[in-house]
């Protein structure tokens, strides 16, 4: 199985993550990926999904539709409606969206705690690279942010061995999509008593989608020597859709032959 | 200290169960959503169907554990063990519990998954310390747990390595520190086998008494405080039960040979703060009052003569044969708020702030307030607008019995449009509600009151009163509107015979 890179990467000390590039992949078809990938798989990975193919709510696992949703307009636009597995709060994606998501083994980075904390530290430093000079660019809490203006939302789930931290960057968004959310009860402190459409601005009038994810590869080399893995046979992959997550289910496995990326 | 900390956790068990009888308040309507969406992680919806097997045990197991007969500062020497909630890293104070992957009889082993938790925006799973077997689960997903508090009891085999002493102060009496007794004191009274609560431990501890030299004369030879306070008095620790702490005690509690004596741990306990964590309905409450309060309200007041409300009521409840209904002012009450509503339905509504929408409700669900022991509910009586007062009278009966019960279920508690506070019924004139968002109108009714009213030539008469507060959210409704509607409403219930007018 060792090819040559591999070995090159062994040589040099930093560890091997395999990078998965989607584009418009439906973002449950991501979610259940991402989930397979995390309690399966013993590598590293990263995933970016340049848009999802509609546009998709998607609530923390303990969204509760009725607080988080205008629930008459949404089922009346027939707007799918998603719970993941991690935390956080609730977003409305779209083929605008860019999703980046980092799965590690929790020794891959060397002296990082795997705890939600340092997690966000360790990849805020991470785009901190990415951003370097753009717009002021912070995490700020648990969001990243230009000034005082969210683009990119992160959630996490931490496993017994392994954690992973995906990030929703609004690279746009349609105005008549935001109102779909409620004003959450839990809001962070620095969005103050701000509408949505104050508290959020899009990063196209920052940075262009190829130097966005040009400039997060080139970031995450700095820390794992990055491996790409077969795009296309995920994507065609027609029976992914199709299999249900379970958490001890030996159907993970054959998620990952179907589509030959271990 | 311990015995504060294991009845606090005796109050939550009840607090968590009950909310759980209810089938969370918390999550209101059912997902909307097709099966593959839930597929997606909604392991939350499994793990709370789980959780109301787990309630009955747990409540039950909580007894027991008072009377155990194993070490009081938790060391693992071959017995049960707290198992707090850790592994969150720093900055996080507190966790929703999301799932179990173990429940009660499990054996598990070191470092296995035993639950998940979430902490704002990361999932995390908690693994086990210890080698042994699942004893007592604590709480049930859903509940906010916080860090350090203990999730679950494991009887661990014997001699495993306690990290553990650290984290679980050893238990002190008011008005001292965290204080570690030296350790053969600890291991003498806590590795010995006899039958006794975590208190009389402690009582014996500061009277420097040797529990196994003690004769216990509850059941099954259980040692009580009294008999740890005899023994004591007969060794002469005491001389005077009652003479309060001196900064001597500190030697005391260390197992010297002290004259100062100082009472009993129980006797003090009782005076000091008491912390309760709000839970379910009372947690609702804080939540939805906030809310509430960012409301423009204004309130309307108004009188309204229930004489013939009064003889109505006297009225069915002779004709009725019924034994299991009994009538009351409400339904009749009920009924006229419905038909009032029917010619202004802007008092009926929900408010869509960042639409800048009102949506004129279709159906009638009239919320009536309830006080019970677990705090405020709100369930409403659905489609009143199609219901007769009899049946409102066992629709509403209905409701109260399950909210006295906490037996409650979402579907009961959602879907209200208009709210129904009568707060007569425990007293007061009359009551200044906060709106129960996102509906734009509460009305509470005070008790109605016989006072004297003047006739127009200046006679004297006696009369029932009742004296209503509308509380209206003054973006949507104008206080003419609040006021006309009342006056519809008034007419109603003073001339009941105009409901006939309106029959269909």
């Amino acid at each position: 199985m060792a090819n040559p890179s591999q070995l090159q990467a062994h040589k040099i000390g930093a560890p091997l993550m395999n990078q998965i590039k989607l584009k418009g992949v439906p973002i449950l078809q991501q979610l259940h990926l991402e989930e397979c990938l995390l309690r399966t798989s013993s590598h590293n990975w990263c995933i970016i999904n340049q848009g999802t193919n509609h546009p998709t709510i998607v609530m923390g696992v303990s969204g509760k539709p009725a607080e988080l949703l205008k629930i008459e307009s949404v089922l009346c636009d027939q707007i799918p409606v998603v719970r993941r597995f991690t935390g956080g709060g609730t977003v409305v994606l779209d083929p605008s969206t860019i999703f980046v998501t980092f799965i590690c083994n929790k020794d891959a980075v060397a002296g990082l705690q795997p705890y939600p904390q340092p997690i966000l530290s360790w990849t805020g430093a991470l785009y901190n690279k990415v951003f370097q000079g753009i717009g002021d660019f912070h995490l700020r809490e648990n969001d990243y942010v230009f000034g005082d203006r969210k683009f990119g939302g992160n959630a996490q789930s931490i496993t017994k061995n392994r954690w992973i931290h995906h990030t929703s960057f609004l690279w746009d968004y349609e105005v008549r999509n935001m109102a779909y959310l409620k004003l959450p009860a839990r809001a962070p402190e620095y969005r103050l008593a701000r509408g949505h459409l104050e508290f959020i601005c899009r990063m196209k009038d920052y940075m262009s989608r190829s130097e966005f994810i040009s400039r997060t590869i080139e970031a995450i080399k700095t820390h794992f020597s990055l491996r790409s893995a077969e795009a296309e046979s995920i994507e065609t992959s027609a029976s992914f859709a199709g299999i249900q997550v379970k958490p001890d289910n030996k159907e993970f496995y054959s998620i990952g032959e179907r589509l030959n990326i271990y | 200290m311990m015995i504060g900390r294991r009845i606090l956790i005796l109050q939550k068990r009840s607090f968590s169960s009950v909310r759980r009888i209810l089938c969370p308040y918390t999550s209101q309507t059912p997902n909307p959503n097709p099966s593959p969406a839930q597929a997606s992680a909604s392991f939350r919806s499994a793990g709370s169907h789980s959780s109301i097997l787990h309630f009955n045990a747990p409540y039950i197991a909580v007894n027991r554990s008072f009377f155990s007969s194993h070490a009081v500062a938790d060391l693992p020497v071959g017995g049960i063990v707290d198992v707090p909630l850790a592994q969150t890293g720093e900055g996080i104070a507190e966790c929703e519990l999301l799932k179990w992957f173990v429940q009660e009889g499990d054996q598990i082993e070191e470092f296995q998954p035993i639950c998940e938790v979430q902490s704002d925006k990361a999932t995390i799973e908690i693994t086990s310390r210890y080698k042994g077997k699942v004893a007592q689960i604590l709480y049930v997903p859903g509940d906010i747990v916080k860090v350090g508090e203990t999730l679950l009891k494991i009887v661990v085999e014997e001699a495993q390595v306690s990290t553990h002493v650290s984290e679980n102060p050893t238990p002190t009496q008011e008005g001292l520190k965290n204080i570690k007794p030296c350790d053969s004191e600890l291991t003498k009274n806590d590795i010995c086998e006899v039958l006794s609560t975590p208190a009389v431990r402690n009582l014996a501890k500061q009277h420097g008494v040797d529990l196994n030299d003690v004769k216990g004369t509850g059941k099954d030879g259980r040692i009580l405080k009294e008999d740890v306070l005899q023994y004591a008095f007969q060794k002469g620790s005491i001389k005077d039960p009652s003479a309060s702490l001196t900064s001597a005690s500190r030697r005391q509690f260390l197992g010297g040979e002290e004259d100062n004596p100082h009472p009993s741990g129980e006797v003090l306990w009782s005076y000091e703060d008491k912390t309760v964590p709000l839970r379910g309905f009372q947690r609702k409450m804080v939540k939805s009052m906030s809310m509430a309060a960012k409301v423009p309200h204004f309130h309307y007041v108004d009188e309204i003569n229930c004489d013939a409300l009064v003889e109505l009521k006297s009225s069915f409840q002779s004709t009725n044969s019924d034994p299991d209904v009994k009538h009351t002012f409400l339904p009749t009450l009920i009924k006229s708020l419905s038909m009032a509503l029917s010619k202004y339905p802007l008092m009926n509504s929900c408010f869509n702030d960042e639409l800048l929408e009102v949506i004129l409700k279709g159906s009638h669900n009239i919320g009536i307030a309830m006080a019970t022991s677990s705090g405020l509910v709100v369930p409403n009586i659905k489609n009143v607008q199609s219901l007769s007062i009899l049946e409102i009278t066992k629709e509403l009966s209905r409701l109260q019995q399950l909210a006295l019960d906490n037996k409650l279920n979402p579907a009961d508690i959602c879907g209200g449009t208009i709210t129904l506070s009568n707060i007569g019924a425990i007293g007061g004139k009359f009551g200044s509600p906060l709106l129960n968002l996102p509906e734009v109108s509460i009305i509470a009714i005070g008790r109605i009151q016989k006072v004297p009213q003047f006739t127009v030539d200046g006679n004297i008469y006696p009369a029932s009163i009742m004296t209503v507060n509308i509380g209206a959210d003054h973006r949507v409704l104008d206080g003419a509107t609040v006021a006309r509607f009342c006056g519809e409403w008034k007419q109603f219930i003073e001339k009941p015979e105009l409901l006939m007018l309106h029959m269909k």
